[in-house]
């Protein structure tokens, strides 16, 4: 990921003290960045080794490798969606619903016209998965206006967002199973690169564009001021407005291109896919260092928080555990993870309400 | 947000409005009844009431449990989970039928473990002080996976009998005319418990203490309540409504399903929204919710009527939910305004 790096300049003129708050700002947030993203390979490679440990024929098997990296793109992207919304403060529970109802739109319009012309069915696929995008981003524009420009809370929103779309999916599919999700997509999605699933590179992609968004862009600072501080960030002359719906508009995106992973993965649509999916999702993004209260992301502890949990639950699988046990630890890892921040958090209160400001930050650096 | 109290206005139409918009949802309600009877007739009768007080029984219970948690400025979407929980083991411990220790110690042993589930809410809510909406997501995925992995996934058919007994008692039956109208004696304790909890809300310091909670934390605490027994408490409370809610659910349907009510959760959290409590805390009245409550039964009723398919009734409960808190955020927006404006004023 990239990170800027802002070394405080000390011969520019300008408060010193205003310079040392600064760069250990800068410290401190990339401190608790790295950490996060530490803490992730640290998982990572534990939840790993600890499945391969008890079932190694199983678990290191080719093909259960490769089922981790298809299925992790659809959480993952979905888990990048969501963090957005959590930098900005909020919480987008309609991603799920958004991406299903991408997943339906394309599939209807695709089989309609397959059904009539095969061969321009296919021609007119780009253009059928462009208006499905575009569906995904007036229903997160929506969310944005309602958050942004009505005021409604976040939770609130996104639940009425859900609801609607997830009611529409129903009535449009009839609570039935969609088939006929164009091939040419599965074809993409069953190619691997040098190996590596094509879907997989797909998620890194979209990972990577995110993060530039988040790290580099004006945008992406205000979404960080608008998730640390609303008030501050208005005083500071950044229009909310404008900054939720952009993020909306592009979580929602980012729901859409979920569903086209869905179709990808899996030729069917329906609307109740995923349900499970929006507490694994908040689980995901909590889990790689997304602060619910807004204000901090890392896109790189997400993605690293996809796959861990894409391990556990093929280790699940490979244990023989039902999807009931797995929602369990989905459970108990959100809340181990909250409470261990909180702690944490509240011994670096402790330590610097103690000593001097100065030499706190390097001390923080210790444990990960 | 910034909540701000705004003075008490002496016009009749305020007073009509209430503190929470009641008299508004009320004349929606209105509205409504008469819109659907001009529609269709059959609408206004005796059995459409008592079918629509039914199909609240439930739903009033859950959004009184979830009442207590948003007034007090949090959000919980583990009730279901700790419903069906509840009522499930209660069910599958007696034996799934076979050994009947009457409905008072079914009913006490659910809410004990209604208890039990509550308090770990509270305990992990109050103790680390975490965002309320991820610990209840977090706790719904490990109650219902406990539930389903481990106590059962069998749909049990045959309750116990002193609960299959209740299940077809009704408090008032009119028969005749081929409109048979049955008032199912569950009625009673939720009125009961509405009463109760209004009562508990207005009336005893416990009560108070969950507006302070929700109005501000901080004040709450300089004010002396004691904020991480009130929290906890409340959420026992609330796992302990559930549980009751899970009971009569139970009941009601004549069978214990693991796979029931969750999944419902929004549609509650919706009503109690509708219902004037405010998503930020410190607002919200037991009248409100009874009524929002009844909005969305009645809408999902006449949905059925009009002739719209059940399907779309949670797209309506989603537009219905966009335009209440909609109308809400706005008037905020135009009250935080006019704060803004007297402080400059001040300065």
């Amino acid at each position: 990921m990239a990170q800027t790096s802002n070394k405080p300049d000390l011969r520019t003129p300008g408060g010193f003290n205003a310079q040392i708050d600064n760069g250990m700002g800068a410290m401190l947030g990339r401190l608790t960045r790295d950490r996060s993203v530490v803490r992730m390979l640290v998982l990572l490679v534990a939840a790993f080794a600890f499945f391969t440990l008890l079932r190694p024929s199983i678990f290191l098997n080719p093909l259960n490798l490769e089922n981790i990296a298809v299925s992790a793109p659809e959480i993952g992207i979905l888990a990048i969606a969501m963090m957005l919304a959590m930098l900005t403060g909020g919480i987008d529970l309609s991603v799920v619903a958004i991406a299903n109802f991408t997943a339906i739109t394309i599939t209807t319009l695709y089989a309609g016209l397959a059904a009539g012309n095969p061969g321009q069915a296919n021609s007119l696929l780009p253009l059928i998965l462009l208006l499905g995008l575009a569906l995904a981003a007036v229903a997160g524009w929506f969310n944005g206006f309602l958050i942004g420009v009505i005021g409604i809370t976040p939770i609130l929103a996104t639940l009425a967002t859900m609801q609607i779309l997830n009611g529409i999916a129903v009535v449009w599919t009839g609570g039935q199973t969609l088939y006929g999700a164009p091939e040419s997509l599965s074809v993409i999605a069953k190619t691997t690169i040098a190996g590596v699933p094509v879907l997989f590179l797909f998620f890194l992609l979209i990972a990577v564009v995110v993060a530039v968004l988040v790290n580099v862009t004006p945008l992406g600072l205000k979404l960080q001021l608008q998730g640390a501080n609303p008030v501050a960030a208005r005083y500071s002359g950044i229009g909310s407005r404008g900054v939720l719906t952009s993020t909306y508009v592009t979580s929602g995106l980012l729901g859409g291109l979920a569903g086209i992973v869905f179709i990808a993965r899996n030729p069917t649509a329906s609307a109740d896919y995923g349900s499970s999916y929006v507490l694994l999702v908040i689980v995901i993004a909590v889990l790689g260092g997304t602060n619910p209260a807004g204000g901090f992301a890392t896109v790189a502890g997400v993605v690293l928080a996809t796959l861990t949990l894409q391990v556990v639950s093929s280790g699940f699988n490979a244990l023989r555990l039902s999807a009931y046990e797995y929602s369990i630890a989905q459970g108990v890892i959100l809340i181990a993870v909250m409470v261990a921040d909180q702690m944490r958090f509240r011994a670096r209160r402790r330590k610097r309400d103690l000593q001097p400001p100065v030499p706190a930050a390097p001390e923080t650096q210790g444990k990960s | 947000m910034s909540e701000t109290r705004t003075l008490p206005r002496a016009s009749g139409l305020a007073r009509f409005k209430g503190a929470n918009n009641e008299g508004v949802l009320a004349l929606v309600l209105v509205v409504l009844i008469i819109g659907m009877t001009i529609i269709s007739p059959s609408f206004f009768s005796v059995g459409t009431f008592f079918a629509i007080l039914r199909s609240s029984i439930v739903p009033l219970v859950f959004a009184l449990a979830v009442l207590i948690v948003i007034i007090s400025g949090g959000i919980d979407v583990s009730f279901a989970a700790i419903a069906i929980f509840a009522a499930y083991t209660a069910v599958k411990l007696t034996g799934s039928g076979n050994f009947d220790p009457g409905l008072i110690a079914i009913v006490l042993f659910a809410c004990l473990i209604g208890a039990l589930l509550g308090l770990v809410n509270g305990a992990v809510i109050a103790r680390f002080r975490l965002s309320t909406l991820i610990v209840t997501l977090g706790t719904q995925g490990i109650f219902r996976g406990l539930l389903v992995a481990y106590i059962g996934s069998r749909y049990i058919a045959d309750l116990p009998g002193s609960m299959s007994a209740v299940s077809t008692s009704n408090l008032i039956s009119l028969e005749g005319g081929g409109a048979n109208a049955y008032l199912h004696v569950l009625v009673v304790p939720v009125v009961l418990l509405c009463v109760l909890i209004a009562l508990m809300l207005r009336r005893t310091m416990f009560g108070r203490g969950i507006y302070a909670l929700g109005g501000d934390m901080e004040a709450a605490r300089r004010a002396g309540f004691s904020v991480v027994r009130i929290q906890i408490a409340l959420y026992v409370l609330a796992g302990v409504l559930a549980a009751l809610a899970g009971v009569f659910h139970v009941i009601l349907g004549r069978n214990a399903n693991p796979q029931d009510l969750v999944g419902t959760e929004l549609d509650i959290i919706a009503a109690v929204v509708l219902g004037g409590a405010s998503i930020f805390g410190g607002r919200g009245s037991v009248l409100g919710t009874v009524l929002g409550v009844l909005l969305v039964q009645l809408i999902n009723n006449s949905l059925i009527l009009v002739g719209v398919p059940t399907a779309w009734q949670r797209t309506a409960v989603g537009v219905l939910l966009v335009i209440g808190v909609g109308i809400q955020a706005i008037s905020a927006k135009r009250e935080s305004k006019r704060v803004l404006v007297n402080d400059e004023v001040k300065e």
